[in-house]
């Protein structure tokens, strides 16, 4: 089998080989019996698709007259029906919809409103109680014991344990 | 937009047709005795030659049989090449593919169905 010639007739449609590709196919597939076979199937799949569009397209020619009026009608209904298509959309899952705004709303509120409410507090806690942190550290009372005094505590304990 | 909107309607078809199950190759004992007649006197036959109206329905029902066994992109190369004699620059306007893509496409598509053919033509004629 000569692959040059299966080659011309899968590249080039059979309706578009060229006189000389023609020449060469009919001369070589007289000695040829595989080469012959695929000329003859080439040949055939040829006339398969060539009746099979000429069919399609008689049946297209035939096809109902009032079809792009249908289709048209049809396209004008879906347009003015746009409305209540968003009703029966609203109908559907308005109860949803509705939930979760209700449920944005109540997280809003405890993330804006919550934590002003705690400041309010710890600013009353404040108030109430008489010192701070930094009032312990630096405003000490001169009753309490120096850094001396607690040294020389521990210091005389060791003393005292040996 | 006459071209946006060919691409389209392309597109979608094959989509419908990819989604639709391929059918399995086309064996000689899947012919009917009409199809194996007509096989045989056309392929008897040389050149053109004028199919009567049975031939012809024969012959359509058999394309799409040979057609069904391609993929939707080999089987569109195929029709419009072959089939509607469009060029190649004009399926890649169509689909969108480059033209190098529906070429190989329709070799491949040329291909397989001529060598199916081989495999029905191959018990009756020659």
């Amino acid at each position: 089998m000569d692959n040059h010639i299966v080659d011309i007739l899968d590249n080039t449609p059979f309706n578009a080989l060229s006189a000389d590709d023609l020449s060469t196919i009919h001369a070589h597939r007289s000695i040829c019996a595989d080469c012959a076979d695929a000329w003859e199937a080439a040949r055939l799949s040829s006339l398969l698709l060539h009746e099979r569009v000429s069919d399609a397209a008689a049946q297209a020619a035939n096809a109902n007259p009032f079809f792009q009026t249908r289709v048209l009608a049809a396209w004008r209904a879906q347009q003015t029906s746009g409305a209540w298509g968003f009703r029966r959309l609203w109908n559907a899952t308005g109860a949803l919809v509705a939930s979760m705004a209700a449920t944005t709303a109540a997280l809003a509120v405890l993330m804006f409103v919550a934590p002003a409410t705690n400041t309010t507090t710890t600013d009353q806690t404040a108030t109430l109680v008489p010192y701070s942190a930094e009032s312990v550290v630096l405003e000490q009372d001169d009753n309490q014991l120096t850094n001396d005094q607690i040294i020389s505590a521990i210091y005389d304990d060791d003393d005292e344990g040996k | 937009m006459e071209g946006w909107l060919t691409r389209i309607a392309t597109n979608t078809c094959l989509n419908m047709i990819r989604s639709s199950k391929r059918r399995p190759e086309v064996v000689t004992s899947d012919l009917s005795d009409d199809e194996t007649d007509f096989l045989e006197t056309v392929s008897s036959g040389s050149g053109s030659q004028e199919l009567d109206a049975e031939q012809r329905v024969i012959a359509v029902d058999l394309a799409e049989r040979l057609l069904g066994t391609l993929s939707p992109e080999d089987r569109l190369a195929l029709t419009m090449i072959d089939g509607e004699g469009a060029s190649v620059n004009e399926v890649a306007e169509v689909t969108g593919w480059s033209e190098s893509k529906v070429k190989v496409r329709a070799f491949r598509a040329r291909k397989k169905a001529r060598e199916a053919l081989e495999k029905l033509l191959g018990p009756t004629g020659h």
